[in-house]
């Protein structure tokens, strides 16, 4: 054909935006047939998607990429644009995919609700934005649209307004990730200020931060890349900005899969791995990256063991698994980060997608009141135990993998981080294993029994199980064809062979070990909890990382907020306020004068009289 | 400023004499709290400032001074306090803000005028005034100030016709 | 000093102290009293002058007699204003003459 479907990667999402138009237009009248609108707008999006993806997978061709003059100002041109390389016809198929899939499970669990197709129009939008974030070709665009998803975050987890709990997450989410923003943002500006042309778009910043000995010095590299990383941090809750995420979990389900768990959280990943050039032009910020991921990957892996809310346990999960990500980029691999981030976005969206039906069975979200659901609720039991096993990178499910191919790349670069990665490897097995066996085994604590979820929502969970087992043998140490699609050379693998074997065999240790607390017994559960209360109360409250920032941001702000509204009220409105009543004052001074009083008027003709003379007769002394 | 070349002559201590009654006179004049107590004393300072016309060789000034304001204004204001009711004498209430102010501007324009008097330079007189005062007045008021004279003698039919026509009480349509 | 600034000032005391009384005294008789006070503190001015002036003449004299003359007339008609005020409102205090205030 001589027409190629990357010429009409524009189009992917722009069928959301229709949709989410013709949701907002229709209003509520459209609670039958909004939630079909919106499916058929991320059908179509994924048909074309899955087009181009296999044509670039078959054809290998050249990266198409089309751009127009957007602003002129004097010298100074911006442009606007699409790029589709593998990496973002990858990111494309991903997106797209999870969806529709969760277009589709929201039907069945946003039934009851009256706001349906406002919901379905915030997700389209959502969607769309999303897609333009992946094709676009120079920062500035990207930007924008990381702006646009971080809106429709903030629309979506403050979905269900009249909670206030829902809505004090959907503004912490958006503040935090704001903090991210602005690194972002100086990034930009810095980028803008010291690239020749003050070009911006992707392929340019690839060429300059490439050839060694480039126009950009080190220093400033580093800092633009720290700050870029710093965006990075916010969108996909790395510490310290990670603070956000479990809270967003206010929202509902299917948003917690499609957004916190697949797409926009790895937004951040997928920037980094865009502007790679820079990073790896500086190797602070590589060390910073690895660091901060290896670092969040445990930290949050131990916060979640000690949690009971469902959701947040897999928030953790996920700020857990991003950090993995993250150590892969700091290490070098961007085709083991995107690798995991491709698994990661199946097996997650399972995962939070089959806490979705547990919740609308069980009618709780706190694991301590649930149990025994496996009996009654057998498809999300035996989906979720898939996406457990892929989570805890047991063979041959995704997860094993992708997590393989990051701790391979750690251990070439520094011991320490795989030994990190390793233990984290540990605690996320544990995790989950006392997840599935508090929820699904053992005696129920309800009093009433849970049934199984409707099939919009159980269709998804079968698919998504499907991809967690298969989609994990497009890269294994034996045949890397991803990373050949994705970076166009194949990695090396030192000692691959101990690192797959130390990663299943610290998975199963933990599995070993839930069974051994959660369903045999052998292991009293609150065997740590009774000899450590402190600990697990820490783990519990997140490590007071909470507490600390309302101690030290909140709180001084909301202060010096209220010294400038005093300020404002007694200073600033005092001012206004003097000027009314001073003048009322001279009006009622000047009343007096005229008083009716013949003798106040000869004395003022008096004193007007000696003040003339003495001014003129006093002429001559100055 | 103060340079007192005082030569201590006759003349120098009727006219001293003389100032401090009319002065005395005007002071008590606005100390006083009974109106008719005020009357008396203004009339002792006109009956001062008439010598002090006779000592500057305008007798008959002095006593058209004498018998006008001594004589007529000062019965008039007689019969104008015959005429009113002023129960609330002595019972003033003090409006010390009017009363301190006026003080003040007083003062300032007597010193206006004092400094004015100190730095004006009065050369000597040329000629001495005729002797018959009277005759000599005479004489220049029925030539050359004639007009005036007429005009006065106008103004004070105009000022008696008119006193006349306000003061008259209005008489009942009947 | 010479004489006619000894004169001068003697006018210039009664003048200020006449206006004083105009100023601050209540009943209107008195008010009218003081103008004639000040109104006589000029008439010395003129006579003074006329005598150790720089031209000596019986100008200032005559000039004064108009002066005496018309203050005669003008105390007759204030008196008359006063006593048909009198006669409407029984008051002669001055400060309750506020048809102007406002």
């Amino acid at each position: 054909m001589s027409t190629s479907f990357a010429e009409y990667a524009w189009l992917v999402p722009v069928f959301p935006l229709a949709a989410f138009a013709i949701l907002t237009a229709m209003g509520k009248g459209a609670r039958n047939i909004g939630p079909w609108i919106g499916m058929i707008g991320t059908l179509a999006s994924l048909v074309l998607s899955l087009c181009i993806a296999f044509e670039r997978m078959t054809d290998n061709a050249d990266d198409y990429s089309k751009s127009i003059d957007w602003l002129q100002v004097g010298s100074l041109k911006l442009s606007a644009g699409f790029e589709v390389t593998n990496l973002t016809s990858l990111m494309l198929v991903i997106v797209t995919l999870v969806s529709f899939l969760v277009n589709v499970y929201s039907q069945g669990y946003m039934k009851d609700d009256e706001r349906i197709s406002t919901f379905y129009a915030y997700v389209a939008l959502f969607t769309s934005s999303m897609l333009g974030l992946v094709l676009s070709d120079n920062l500035l665009t990207f930007y924008m649209f990381w702006e646009l998803v971080g809106v429709c975050s903030f629309l979506l987890v403050g979905f269900w307004y009249n909670k206030p709990e829902a809505k004090a997450a959907a503004k912490k989410a958006f503040i935090v990730t704001r903090i991210g923003d602005l690194g972002l943002l100086i990034a930009l500006l810095l980028l803008f200020w010291y690239m020749p042309d003050h070009a911006l778009d992707f392929t340019t910043i690839h060429n300059v931060f490439s050839t060694p000995g480039g126009v950009i010095s080190v220093g400033i590299t580093t800092l633009i890349a720290l700050l870029i990383f710093l965006g990075a941090v916010g969108k996909s809750g790395q510490f310290p900005l990670h603070t956000w995420l479990p809270d967003a979990m206010e929202g509902p389900t299917p948003i917690s899969a499609l957004i916190h768990a697949a797409t926009m959280v790895a937004a951040g990943v997928f920037l980094v791995a865009r502007t790679f050039p820079i990073f790896e032009a500086s190797d602070a910020a590589m060390t910073t990256v690895a660091v901060i991921g290896a670092f969040t990957a445990i930290f949050a892996a131990t916060i979640g063991l000690a949690q009971n809310d469902i959701k947040r346990i897999l928030a953790y999960s996920t700020v857990s698994q991003l950090g993995y990500m993250m150590l892969a980029l700091g290490v070098g691999s961007v085709s083991a980060a995107m690798f995991h981030l491709f698994t990661h976005a199946f097996f997650k969206a399972l995962l939070f997608l089959g806490a979705g039906s547990v919740i609308h069975g069980a009618h709780t979200q706190d694991i301590r009141e649930m149990g025994g659901l496996g009996k009654t609720m057998k498809i999300t039991a035996w989906t979720f135990g898939i996406g457990a096993l892929a989570l805890s990178g047991i063979p041959p499910f995704a997860g094993f993998w992708s997590k393989d191919a990051i701790l391979a790349a750690a251990l070439d670069q520094n011991g320490i981080l795989f030994a990190v990665g390793a233990i984290a490897a540990f605690f996320t097995a544990l995790y989950m294993a006392r997840l599935y066996f508090l929820v699904f085994t053992g005696k129920s604590k309800q009093d009433h029994h849970a049934h199984e979820s409707p099939s919009s929502m159980t269709i998804p969970l079968i698919v998504l199980a499907i991809l967690s087992v298969v989609v994990g043998f497009v890269d294994t140490p034996f045949k890397s064809w991803l990373s050949e699609w994705l970076t166009g050379e194949a990695p090396e693998h030192h000692g691959s062979g101990i690192v797959m074997v130390v990663s299943a065999a610290v998975g199963l240790l933990g599995i070993y070990i839930g069974w051994l607390v959660f369903v045999k017994g052998t292991v009293r559960r609150d065997a740590v909890s009774s000899r450590a209360p402190a600990l697990v109360k820490t783990l519990e409250r997140k490590y007071y990382v909470d507490e600390l920032y309302d101690l030290l941001l909140v709180k001084p702000l909301r202060s010096l907020g209220k010294a400038l509204q005093a300020f404002d009220d007694y200073i600033v409105d005092g001012v206004v306020r003097l000027a009314g009543y001073s003048t009322s004052a001279l009006g009622r001074l000047n009343s007096r004068l005229q008083s009716g009083q013949v003798q106040a008027y000869a004395l003022t003709a008096l004193i007007g009289i000696v003040i003339l003379a003495l001014a003129i007769a006093g002429r001559r002394f100055w | 400023m103060f340079n007192f070349n005082i030569d201590f002559s006759g003349e120098f201590f009727a006219f001293f004499s003389l100032a401090i009654c009319a002065i005395v006179g005007a002071v008590l004049a606005i100390n006083f709290t009974k109106v008719v107590h005020i009357v008396m004393s203004l009339a002792f300072t006109f009956v001062a400032l008439a010598g002090l016309y006779i000592l500057l060789n305008a007798e008959f000034v002095a006593f058209v001074q004498v018998l006008l304001y001594v004589g007529a204004v000062t019965i008039l204001m007689i019969f104008g306090i015959m005429m009113t009711k002023h129960d609330g004498e002595g019972q003033e209430p003090a409006r010390p803000l009017l009363e301190t102010l006026a003080a003040i501007g007083c003062l300032c324009l007597f010193g206006i005028l004092f400094f004015a008097i100190r730095n004006a330079e009065f050369p000597a007189q040329v000629a001495p005034l005729p002797d018959d005062n009277t005759r000599a007045i005479g004489l220049e008021l029925f030539s050359r100030y004639a007009v005036p004279f007429e005009l006065i003698s106008v103004l004070l039919t105009v000022a008696f016709i008119g006193a006349v026509a306000l003061a008259k009480r209005e008489e009942d349509p009947q | 000093m010479t004489m006619l600034a000894s004169y001068l000032t003697l006018a210039a005391v009664l003048f200020c102290v006449g206006l004083y009384g105009v100023l601050t005294k209540r009943n209107a008789i008195v008010v009218l009293l003081c103008i004639e006070l000040m109104l006589n503190a000029a008439n010395l001015n003129l006579i003074a002058f006329s005598k150790y002036g720089v031209i000596p003449s019986l100008t200032g004299q005559i000039f004064s007699l108009f002066t005496i003359t018309v203050a005669a007339a003008e105390a007759a008609v204030g008196m008359a204003i006063l006593i048909v005020w009198y006669r409407n409102r029984v008051t002669v205090n001055v400060d309750e003459f506020d048809e102007l205030r406002g």
